[in-house]
């Protein structure tokens, strides 16, 4: 990371960061500090825009599934997901219980590789004082390895499941084109055995990790089910009382441009900020992790400091590692293959609207479909567009606890900070081009 | 033997219900079950259980580009046709590894052969194979087995193979074993075969392991009633098929049509998608993939299938010598239907429809043939699949084939032009040192695909390679310093024919690198001088810097018994020599080529002009000799790469007399 | 001593892995090399590479991954810094190759599409055209996929240190799925299926999962598109430019067969 030294010595001690790394996309960060105040502090996300809600236009639902995957190559299956339970929910198609029981596999594939890359990959590092994992790798090759291990568990599940761990091809409306035998999961079940020791491991090893002192009272937001952690259904609850269906989103929740993002951010109807993300789910929905999860959680005694705490969501995310991969050895000991893999349907207008929780937090997705069944408009809210407020809102809190650290240890730390909500600007849109100014 | 089988061949009975006794006979031996099941919309071949697994009441539809699973009334199992799998899949699978190659501190070493016999491979026995199957076995068998080198892998694979064939009932639309002689009765090539009727089967036996096995199931002999129903099996699916084509007069037809507007015409349609070639159970063509560690010391070369409808499947140095999708449509048809009789004695088809169910866009031999290939719908007397070839095949190989990479040691190396190098090998190899003058080897270095190269020359303890850096494996050979090591398997291919010089005028005509392989030749002409006429000797080369081997060339050219003219198509300002095409040093020579015999290398088009003066000055064509550049791989005439027309420039070439080649010299796209 | 160990001899090529406009998969393929990474990065230095290191190169560099097509005014301007700064250039991905899904955009006026998505298109800053890296720079090797295969991304990698060509075959999706053993959905289920005239290297992933080739790994050399909408199964000219119109459009001769049937769906605002 490279700092350029305060342009303005009079009155202005100025930060700048050319590039924040280790985040999927690119986008930039401004906080223009005057006197010890904090006045601005805009996180920008200048990924070149992609305009997925105008591509889908004019396409069916199954061909939506397919093109929204390519809004992020790290977490394609939520795009999947929340897109698939919108249809079927908007056309009233059963599914099988085997067909969710595969989409819930499928999806905890996902979060364990998800996590598993932002843990160690990217935000670890941050912890540990190195710049890379790879650099990791040279004092804590285990570490790394197991690491590595682990994340590899996650995409052999989405591969399996899915064909192949990025953009997979094998969801369609009403089931999947092709599901996997009973076999064929089984024998992954060991791969997975390990990688359950390796996310306890973790839950540890980021329990452990020295965190920075920020405490604060969010606004939270995820999905709520009665019986399972949130993941592919559930109600909208937050903090503050909300409980809507997943379909509801827009009756709390509005996006608007700012002039700084080609992301879109959204905002209660009342202008408040949320966050959404696995600090989220755990404050929310803990109740339902997965027996070895709450243990994990239990044990590691921060279920108050995930919530108060960002820099603590590292943990969230080991807890929910742990999570996954039990519920994904559950999933596939209680595995029998659908009796066919997709319920058929026919196409029709309506509208349909979904929420699902993608490993960075609640993913939105509602489209309008024409008389042939085709999309005639739609929306979709990614979660790192609805957090984009809330980190804005957390860099003004901790801006002061920094000031008085040396320029180069300050960035750093709100580097750290950004990290900890793992923003996905590819999903957003995208570059993130630091600044901190603090004008005297 | 014979005797044994016709003392037991008593048509026995098998119950319907219990097919699974002949099925756990044959697992008891150890052998996987292949056999029919329905997979993904298809009657497949996969491994099978139990006769559970098996497609009981299901039978099959096909026509061009179309192919459905069917219900039946019935709940016979074998009441379909073939579906898109052949026993091929398992006799000779779609990747195999047959080499592994590795840098070790004593230099790089090769183990197994290429092609390597697979240990012990799982011992297989297939249920329901046809008579159209049989025969494509039979024909791969003697592509693999019978020639001058065999496929060890195959070998292991196939001897270890089980067959229990089962009669035709229901052909499809897209059959036509009658039109090939194959079927649809069996005959032959089996070790059991069945006849289904509703409530069993008719089981006959074909070979001592089929007795054994039929013993091992104590059955009764088959009644009257049921040998009836069976014989009216087999007629209803002869029948069905409608009257045969006439083949007789595909083999000539198609190898005089090589400009037919038809190929332009189904090259139109075609999509040289490759399906036809591997859905083939005789097609065998194949590539070879070198997958490495990060450091290139450990590498395995993979076997793969390929298909001469890709466009790298014909590619050398210079482009693909059958750029365009009519070249490669001809060259699959032709070869299928005309030119394996010249290699292999018979047709490469057995009829059994697969590549016109599976062609997505529906092409259909049969039309194409009867378009190009002369083909009339009047019946005519059956071909039988492996008979005798009206001629001999052309193969001229040497008796046995060097199949394994052995190390030899670099003792030094000569730069010969820019991008040209001669490496200097020792090597105490007895087969090597014996090599032909005009002779190649493939030499490779371990996560390199191996290259032909010609050796230039042959020493009591070593030869020589000259070899251009047309690419990176080639680049690679031609940075081996002193103290190095590599691959060579060889010597292969027929060299030139050093006898014919005796008593003749000789006449060597080389351009530019083609020198290399004239090389071992000139050598042969010193060595015997007083046996021969005149020695005239014409090298050309782009520019003086492309010469090779100058100083040798220069003593020789200083010789009273040795003509020797050179010229270069541009020159710079030091050369005091001759400016021009190689063909103009003939524009005054005197001689009178009557008694001569002459051997030309270098570009295919500078090989045609030379070819043309020298018919011109009275060689006739069968005492031209020329050696051909094609992408050889294999070196032994399994790969299907560097085939021409009836040839496989590997071994039965790289030399061939113009008389040989005909219009396979001339033919764009061949 | 051999080439390829005078090689190993020499420094550790420099390399860069960087992103335009795409998901980030083609990148993230590298860090799913998950048994390869760390021998990946010992033969390798990794000097730029965003997602997933702090340390942070402007180059030169012996080797540069690219993502991405090409959106911005910005980003072309530092695509031709980086091909300056490159010996070996390489496109990953089929936006990079191909210009990817958001080339669609390409058919339709720029202004009205954006005014879709941002209810101030004013504030966007963006090129007319998503287009691919080579329409810009000379690209020296190209990845097909969306995303690549990460068995082709370790082929490239091997390929650069041990100084051979990589292997990455012109051949059909159909080569690989009759190899693989998956039974034609063209001509067992009249799927529409664009693996005959779709470059391999994704192992066939669709027809094995029993669905059609959507050509994420784009037009191979002789692709016949013309024969396939006119003789195949599933595929005719009512269909044709929806099925065409993926990630790959933008490659000849997709685009023109697209356009001749009337554009991408919903290229009209």
């Amino acid at each position: 990371m490279t700092a350029s030294a305060p342009r303005r010595r009079a009155r202005t001690r100025r930060f700048e960061v050319e590039g924040l790394t280790r985040v999927e996309g690119e986008g930039s960060l401004r906080i223009v500090i005057r006197d010890g105040e904090v006045i601005e502090a805009q996180l920008g996300i200048f990924e070149a825009p992609r305009y997925f809600e105008r591509l889908v236009r004019g396409r069916t639902p199954d061909e939506v599934l397919d093109i929204v995957a390519r809004i992020c190559g790290i977490c394609p299956v939520a795009y999947q997901m929340s897109a698939v339970h919108a249809f079927e929910d908007g056309v009233g198609i059963e599914i099988d219980p085997a067909v969710r029981a595969l989409r819930r596999l499928l999806y905890c594939g996902e979060w364990i590789e998800s996590h598993a890359l932002h843990v160690y990959f990217l935000h670890a590092p941050d912890f540990m004082g190195y710049a890379s994992a790879i650099e990791l790798a040279r004092d804590h090759r285990v570490l790394v390895e197991r690491a590595l291990a682990l994340k590899k568990a996650g995409n052999h599940l989405v591969a399996l499941i899915g064909g192949r761990p990025i953009h997979p091809v094998s969801v369609r409306v009403g089931g999947f084109y092709h599901t996997p035998t009973r076999a064929e999961l089984t024998a992954l079940r060991p791969e997975l055995t390990a990688a359950l020791d390796i996310a306890l491991e973790t839950v540890a090893v980021t329990t452990e990790l020295n965190t920075p002192d920020f405490s604060r009272e969010p606004r939270l937001v995820s999905l709520r089910h009665p019986t399972d952690y949130p993941m592919n259904e559930g109600r909208i609850v937050s903090t503050d009382g909300l409980d809507l269906a997943p379909t509801d989103w827009e009756r709390a929740f509005a996006e608007d441009q700012v002039g700084w993002s080609n992301a879109l951010q959204a905002r209660t109807h009342a202008g408040d900020v949320y966050l959404l993300g696995p600090s989220s789910r755990i404050t929310l929905a803990g109740d339902k992790l997965h027996p070895r999860a709450a243990e994990a959680l239990a044990q590691s005694g921060l279920a108050d400091e995930i919530r108060r705490n960002p820099f603590r969501s590292i943990v969230a995310r080991a807890i929910e590692l742990v999570h996954a991969t039990a519920v994904a050895i559950d999933i596939i000991d209680d595995y029998r293959p659908p009796e066919r893999p997709a319920t058929p349907w026919n196409p029709g207008p309506g509208t349909a609207a979904w929420a699902t929780e993608a490993p960075r937090g609640l993913l939105f997705h509602t489209y309008e479909l024409d008389e042939e069944g085709r999309v005639a408009t739609a929306r979709i809210v990614p979660p790192t567009s609805q957090n984009q407020a809330a980190i804005e809102a957390d860099l003004t809190d901790f801006a002061p606890s920094v000031l008085g650290l040396p320029h180069d240890e300050a960035t750093h730390r709100f580097e750290q900070l950004i990290r900890s909500y793992d923003p996905c600007i590819s999903c957003a849109t995208h570059f993130l081009d630091l600044r901190v100014e603090d004008r005297r | 033997m014979a005797q044994a089988i016709a003392s037991t061949n008593v048509p026995r009975w098998l119950p319907a219900d219990q097919l699974d006794r002949l099925i756990d006979v044959l697992r008891a031996d150890g052998r996987t079950i292949i056999g029919p099941t329905v997979r993904d919309g298809a009657i497949v071949l996969a491994e099978i259980q139990g006769a559970a697994d098996l497609p009981a009441g299901r039978g099959d539809e096909a026509s061009p580009g179309r192919y459905r699973v069917t219900q039946r009334e019935d709940s016979r199992r074998f009441d379909h046709a073939v579906g898109p799998m052949s026993p091929k899949r398992w006799t000779f699978p779609p990747r195999a590894p047959i080499r592994l190659g590795r840098r070790t501190s004593a230099g790089v070493r090769f183990s197994g052969v290429d092609p390597r016999p697979t240990p012990r491979p799982t011992p297989l026995a297939f249920i329901g194979v046809r008579a159209c199957e049989l025969a494509a076995i039979k024909i791969q068998d003697h592509v693999f087995l019978d020639g001058p080198a065999v496929d060890g892998d195959y070998r292991a694979r196939r001897a270890s193979a089980f067959l229990v064939a089962v009669e035709c009932a229901t052909p499809t639309s897209t059959c036509f074993c009658t039109s090939m002689g194959t079927g649809p009765e069996v005959t032959t090539g089996f070790d059991v075969v069945l006849t289904e009727l509703d409530d069993g089967f008719i089981v006959r036996v074909g070979s001592p392991a089929g007795v054994t096995v039929v013993d091992a199931l104590s059955l009764s002999p088959a009644d009257g009633s049921a040998m009836k129903a069976a014989e009216a099996v087999v007629a209803g699916a002869r029948d069905a098929m409608g009257s045969p084509m006439n083949m007789e007069n595909v083999h000539e037809g198609l190898q005089a049509s090589p400009e037919h507007p038809g190929w332009a015409a189904v090259a139109e349609r075609c999509l040289s998608c490759t399906n036809c070639t591997l859905v083939c159970p005789t097609c065998f063509c194949t590539s070879v993939v070198e997958r490495s560690d990060l450091d290139g010391s450990i590498s395995t070369s993979e076997r793969t299938w390929d298909s001469c409808f890709n466009e790298g499947f014909a590619k050398v140095a210079g482009g693909s010598f059958r750029p365009l999708v009519k070249d490669r449509y001809r060259q699959w048809l032709t070869h299928k239907f005309s030119t394996w009789w010249d290699q292999f004695g018979s047709s490469g088809c057995v009829g059994c429809g697969r590549c016109i169910a599976w062609c997505p866009a529906g092409i259909d031999v049969r039309e194409e043939l009867a378009v190009i290939g002369g083909v009339g719908p009047v019946p005519m007397p059956q071909l039988s699949v492996v008979a005798a070839a009206t001629e001999a095949p052309v193969t001229i190989s040497p008796g046995s084939v060097p199949a394994a990479f052995v190390t030899v040691h670099v003792d030094g190396s000569s730069r010969e032009t820019a991008d040209t190098m001669t490496l200097h090998l020792n090597t105490t190899d007895r087969r090597l040192l014996a090599g032909r003058p005009g002779q190649f080897v493939m030499a490779t270095l371990p996560a390199f695909s191996a290259a032909p190269i010609s050796i230039s020359r042959f020493r009591s303890d070593g030869l020589d390679l000259t070899i251009r850096a047309a690419g990176p494996a080639t680049r690679a050979l031609t940075e081996l310093e002193r103290g190095s090591t590599l691959g060579v398997r060889g010597p292969l291919g027929r060299g030139w024919p050093v006898e014919e010089m005796t008593g003749r005028d000789v006449v060597i005509v080389a351009g530019g690198v083609g020198l290399a392989p004239l090389r071992p030749l000139i050598d042969a002409c010193l060595a015997e001088r007083d046996a021969l006429g005149a020695v005239r000797i014409y090298l050309g080369a782009r520019t003086p810097t492309d010469r090779l081997f100058v100083e040798e060339v220069g003593r020789l050219a200083l010789r009273m018994d040795i003509e020797v003219e050179e010229t270069v198509d541009r020159a710079g300002p030091v050369w005091l020599g001759r400016v021009g095409i190689v063909t103009q040093l003939f524009d005054h020579a005197t001689w009178d080529g009557r008694n001569a015999v002459a051997f030309v290398c270098g570009p295919e088009r500078m090989m045609q002009a030379t070819s043309e003066v020298l018919f011109s000055r009275g060689i006739d064509v069968d005492r031209t000799w020329v050696t051909l550049e094609r992408n050889m791989s294999c070196g032994v005439g399994l790969c299907g790469h560097c085939q021409l027309g009836k040839f496989f420039v590997c071994k039965d070439g790289p030399v061939f007399s113009l008389a040989e080649l005909g219009p396979a010299f001339t033919t764009d796209g061949l | 001593m051999s080439p390829t160990a005078r090689r190993s001899g020499r420094r550790r090529p420099r390399v860069g892995v960087v992103k335009f406009a795409s998901c980030d998969g083609c990148q993230l393929t590298l860090l799913d090399l998950e048994d390869d990474l760390l021998a990946i990065a010992e033969r390798f230095d990794i000097v730029e590479f965003p997602e997933a290191t702090s340390r942070r190169s402007a180059g030169p560099f012996d080797v540069l991954l690219v993502e991405g097509s090409i959106s911005t005014e910005e980003q072309l301007e530092e695509l031709l810094r980086l091909r300056r700064e490159s010996t070996t250039l390489v496109t990953i991905g089929a936006c990079a190759t191909a210009g990817g899904i958001q080339a669609l955009r390409n058919w339709s006026e720029h202004g009205p599409w954006a005014a879709t998505v941002y209810p101030r298109p004013e504030l966007i800053e963006s090129l007319a055209m998503a287009t691919p890296v080579a329409d810009h720079v000379t690209v020296d090797a190209e990845l097909r996929g969306c995303p690549i295969d990460p068995q082709q991304l370790l082929e490239l990698l091997t390929a650069l240190v041990v100084g051979r060509r990589p292997q990455l075959p012109d051949e059909s999706v159909c080569a690989e799925c009759k190899r693989r053993g998956a039974t034609c959905v063209v001509v067992s289920q009249g799927t529409a299926c664009l693996g005959p005239v779709t470059r391999t290297g994704c192992g066939a992933l669709c027809p094995v999962y029993g669905r059609g080739c959507y050509g994420c790994f784009g037009p191979r050399n002789d692709a016949n598109v013309v024969s396939l909408i006119a003789n195949t199964a599933g595929l005719d000219d009512s269909v044709a430019s929806t099925r065409l119109a993926g990630f790959t459009a933008w490659a000849e001769p997709f685009r023109s067969v697209i356009d001749d049937h009337g554009g991408p769906p919903g290229a009209k605002p």
